[in-house]
Order: C-alpha cells, then sequence, then structure tokens
C-alpha cells in the first residue's frame, strides 16, 4: 500500500481507526505522515486510488516550496 | 443611547424556546423540517450524495440526521440544519412560505441592535460538560468525521464556531474572537485551521508566534443557530459576535467557561480545546469552496487538542459546502446583503433592496429607485466601497426600484428589456477574493456592472414605449399566498 495522493511508501502511513459493525472491522482510515493526505480503505477509487485520481491533485513533497503559505510562521523570519 | 429590536410575537416565542441546536432541531421538527435518514449509510460517498441531492430544493429542504453511519456505531451527525430559507424563516418566527425578500427585511429590521443578551451558566451546571476528557483524546473515536467532497485532502469539520482571544490580552472580551474557520482534523488529537490572513484569527497566530505566547482555542460543533448564521458576519475587531449574535436573535445566548479559559456555549454538543503548536506547519487542503471549486494545498497552522467536553449523546453538525446551491449559501446569504444594504442606505435612501446571495456576494442585485439617467452606475460604485463590496461583489446587476432583486424571473425581465450593450461597465484590475476561480491573478480581476433599470431624462432611448403597471403590493402579496393555500388545501383533499 501506498498513499494515494503522494506514493509515500508503507512506512510512512499511520493507521487512525477502524471503523467495526459487530466486531469486525469494515474499514480503517490512514493518514500519510509525507503529504497530509488522509483517507478511508472504503471511500471510491476517484478518492483513494493513485492511478485513478486526477492527476491536478498530485502532492510532491519533495518540493515543499511549490505550495504558498496561509501566514507564514514568525520563526521563519528571524535570520 | 441603546437600540433593541422589537420582535413580533411569534419571533419572541422561538427566540425564548431556542437555548441550542436540540432546541432548534425539535422547531424543525414540528414543521416538517427535520427528517431522519431512514437507512445506514457509508461515510463516502452516500453522505455527500444525500447533502447535494437535497442542497438542490434552496426553499424547503430540510435538516437531516444520519444515526446509522457504518463503522461509527451510535454516532449521530447531521446536516442542513441552515439548508433552507423555510428553516431560516422558522428560526425568525416566520411561517413556512415566507418570501426572501420578507426575510431581508426582517433581518435589515433587526440590524444595527446593541443590546447584547448574554447569561452566565457555571461550568459544572452547562450541558456541554456533562462528559470530559482530558487524555487518549481520539476524534475519530468522538466524531463519525468523513470527506465533504471527493478531492479533499482530509475529513473536516466545516461548520465549527472557534473563539479564541487575543493572546497580549488574553482578559479582553471585547477582543473575544468567535469564528467560522474550516478544520481539517490532522490525526487523532490535532488539526490544522485555516484563516484568512486578514482575519482575527490570523491576527492572533502571528501575535502568539511573534511573541512566544500560547494561543489557546475551543472549538465548539453542534451550536446555537444562531451563532452558526452570525459568527460568518464581519464584525470589528473588538466587537464580540456572542454580542452580536444575541442581538440579532433578540434572546439570550447562554455561555459558561471552557477548561482552558475561553467563553464557550453551554449548550454547544461539543467543544475541542486546543493549542497553537507554534511555527509549526503542515500540508492543509484541497478542499471544495464555496465558488464551487477546490482552493488549493498550502502550509497552514496545527493545532493540538488538550481536551474535549461534549454532552451525552452528542450531535455532529456539519455542513455541505462545495458547487453551488449549498447550505453555505443559505447560512451566510442574507448575513451578507444586509450589511451592503445598510452601508449603501446611509449614502442613498433610494435603494429599496440587495440581493447578494449567490457565492457570498460575488454578484449582487441592487434595487434602486432611479433619479436621473445613469445615476444607478454612480450607485453600483459606491456599492463596490462597502467592506464587503472590496473584495466580493464582482458583478453588480442594478434593478429598478419596482424590481424584486430575490425574484430572478423578474431581474431576467430587466435585463431583456432595459439593459443595453452599452450600460455595460467594466472596471479592469480591480481587488478580488483569493479563491474566485476568474481572476486574472489570485486577489487581482475585473468587475462588472449592469445597469439593467429604465430610462430616465436626458435619456431618449425607451420615450415611446409604457410600461404595463400590474397591481402590486401587499394585497397581491396575500392573494399569493392564498392561492398557494388553495393548491396546499386541494391536493390533501
Amino acid at each position: 500500500m501506498t498513499c494515494p495522493r503522494c506514493q509515500a511508501e508503507e512506512k510512512e502511513l499511520r493507521t487512525e481507526y477502524q471503523g467495526k459493525e459487530d466486531g469486525k472491522v469494515i474499514w480503517t482510515v490512514y493518514n500519510c505522515q509525507r503529504c497530509a493526505f488522509t483517507w478511508r480503505d472504503s471511500e471510491p477509487a476517484e478518492s483513494i486510488d493513485y492511478e485513478v485520481r486526477e492527476e491536478w491533485f498530485r502532492v510532491d513533497p519533495d518540493s515543499p516550496d511549490l505550495y504558498p503559505h496561509n501566514i507564514p510562521p514568525a520563526k521563519s523570519k528571524k535570520p | 443611547m441603546s437600540k433593541s429590536i422589537s420582535l413580533s410575537a411569534e419571533a419572541k416565542a422561538v427566540a425564548k424556546r431556542i437555548h441550542c441546536l436540540r432546541d432548534y432541531l425539535e422547531l424543525l421538527s414540528e414543521h416538517g423540517q427535520f427528517i431522519k435518514w431512514p437507512e445506514a449509510v457509508m461515510p463516502e460517498p452516500d453522505i455527500r450524495k444525500i447533502a447535494v441531492a437535497s442542497s438542490r430544493d434552496s426553499m424547503t429542504a430540510p435538516a437531516i440526521m444520519f444515526d446509522n453511519i457504518r463503522g461509527y456505531p451510535g454516532k449521530k451527525m447531521v446536516l442542513g440544519v441552515h439548508g433552507s430559507f423555510t428553516n431560516i424563516a422558522l428560526l425568525l418566527g416566520y411561517p413556512k412560505g415566507t418570501t426572501i425578500k420578507e426575510l431581508f427585511y426582517e433581518l435589515i429590521g433587526r440590524w444595527g441592535s446593541d443590546k447584547p443578551l448574554l447569561e452566565w451558566v457555571k461550568p459544572d451546571q452547562a450541558p456541554v460538560n456533562e462528559n470530559r476528557l482530558e487524555s487518549d483524546i481520539n476524534l475519530y473515536d468522538l466524531l463519525p468525521l468523513y470527506r465533504v467532497n471527493d478531492y479533499d485532502g482530509g475529513f473536516y469539520i466545516a461548520k465549527a464556531n472557534v473563539v479564541s482571544r487575543d493572546p497580549l490580552e488574553p482578559d479582553n472580551f471585547g477582543k473575544q474572537n468567535v469564528g467560522i474557520y474550516r478544520i481539517q482534523v490532522q490525526g487523532p488529537d490535532r488539526f490544522s485551521l485555516l484563516s484568512v490572513p486578514s482575519h482575527d484569527m490570523a491576527h492572533m497566530i502571528r501575535t502568539a508566534e511573534e511573541n512566544d505566547l500560547p494561543l489557546k482555542i475551543a472549538v465548539m460543533l453542534g451550536n446555537h443557530p444562531a451563532m452558526a448564521m452570525f459568527a460568518a458576519t464581519p464584525v470589528n475587531y473588538d466587537e464580540s459576535e456572542y454580542a452580536y449574535a444575541s442581538q440579532m436573535m433578540g434572546s439570550p445566548i447562554e455561555l459558561t467557561t471552557s477548561g482552558n479559559g475561553l467563553d464557550i456555549q453551554a449548550g454547544a454538543e461539543m467543544v475541542i480545546e486546543a493549542e497553537l503548536i507554534n511555527n509549526e506547519r503542515i500540508f492543509e487542503g484541497p478542499f471544495g469552496e464555496f465558488p464551487g471549486s477546490y482552493s488549493g494545498v498550502r502550509h497552514v497552522p496545527l493545532f493540538k487538542v488538550t481536551a474535549v467536553s461534549h454532552r451525552n449523546d452528542p450531535i455532529f453538525e456539519n455542513i455541505y459546502i462545495g458547487r453551488g446551491w449549498t447550505e453555505h449559501d443559505t447560512l451566510i446569504g442574507l448575513n451578507t446583503c444586509a450589511p451592503i444594504y445598510s452601508q449603501l442606505k446611509e449614502s442613498f435612501p433610494e435603494v429599496v433592496a440587495v440581493n447578494a446571495l449567490y457565492q457570498h456576494g460575488l454578484t449582487g442585485i441592487i434595487s434602486v429607485k432611479n433619479r436621473y439617467a445613469g445615476f444607478a452606475k454612480s450607485v453600483a460604485l459606491r456599492a463596490l466601497s462597502t467592506p464587503h463590496g472590496l473584495m466580493y461583489l464582482k458583478n453588480i446587476i442594478m434593478v429598478d426600484d419596482f424590481v424584486d432583486p430575490f425574484d430572478l424571473n423578474q431581474v431576467m425581465w430587466a435585463l431583456s428589456v432595459r439593459t443595453r450593450a452599452s450600460d455595460i461597465t467594466v472596471l479592469p484590475n480591480m481587488p478580488l477574493v483569493l479563491i474566485d476561480p476568474a481572476a486574472e491573478v489570485p486577489g487581482k480581476g475585473h468587475r462588472l456592472i449592469i445597469d439593467a433599470t429604465g430610462f430616465m431624462p436626458p435619456d431618449k432611448v425607451g420615450s415611446d414605449s409604457k410600461l404595463v403597471t400590474p397591481p402590486a403590493g401587499n394585497e397581491i402579496d396575500d392573494l399569493a399566498k392564498y392561492v398557494s393555500q388553495l393548491q396546499r388545501e386541494a391536493e390533501i383533499k
């Protein structure tokens, strides 16, 4: 399993929660520690399958400068 | 001198009985405006599909409660609480069938009241404190979280009221801010919060980080319906949204103190206490926003949850937002119209009504009594300089005083027979709200004024035609309602 958004490897993925029905797991929520994507493995393919998802929505965590800051951290302003 | 509002007997009765979300759901239920979804649903895509289908009916859509969400046994979630003008009408003490224009004038009548009605409840008597967690917090255990739109970056809490205080003046009640900010859950006990850089919350985040001070916040879920409506209305930095909402509602908002020292609604369904992790940022987004498009991925401030208080059997109130019409449009629509109208009316008493319901006022329709040729264009230019007009009001349509700007059939009549191509004004390279996808570059684009008012001297165009003047006024409004009533009765028979 890799991240549906940035293809980070399995070791970068954290299991957040498991939904159960009659004691049986019916879905699991994961979070990618690299690009912060969160998903449930029961979702439709357009949300959670890297190949099916529109390319526009991919995220490259190795190029953080591609993404603007909402409020730049104050610490980075200091030398 | 303070001004308090005068309410009808019906409005007083509603104001008196509503203290929290549960009271409002009960009121909606009595009028057939609340349903429980009868089947089991998957968190995705079922909730999204039902929300979109329900949003089609902006006049009478009900609030929808889900209490059988697969994988979240026993948890409750409600959508569409402010999802129709009928729901808003009931909150303001009006019956089903009330027109948007009537609601607009009711809100205008309540506008400008400055008599806050706040009541304080001891923390140990506040319903929100029936349960409290201070360790091992997992938001997924507490809330049936789900993805709102299919390409959102995660699961969002999209209808929370967030309370915060200026980190430099933590004892100043007036500088306590309550706002609606989108919250992306970033882990069992962490979330990111996005604030427009010019908003109060962003100011507080910068202040905390620049001065190495803690910023404590309280995220309130399942709120008093007036708070949900009015916390999104911009008030000045030193004015309290609690005071404002209670004034508009004409009844007290009950407050108590949160575990981290903030003033919270005593009857909220849940309050998540959290603290800013100074200078830390995390990828946030995309999120399907009100223009009907996704805002992109950004680096956004991160918060750590420190405690959670909640009522017994809490209800997670959320909102569907995306390409309109959605609950978001109904929730903020009238509150967008009212301040533009009030500010415009001060300069031009000829202004009759303002309809800025569309995408938070990206398009506005203003009806005005024309004084001479071109007058309406001057009024439109004044509208652009109102606080909301500065960034929004991208397209303005000016119509005559006898055209109801909330009745789009009438507006289309004006566009069809009162507009010349030369009555269109384009103002290039003006400021524009950042997330408008039609911007030339984010934050800058063109404005459009369409003058669809009639021809006045010295304009000679149209002087050879004479308008039909159909009967109008209260008598015709009442007759229209009578027709509807007869029709309903015919259906019952």
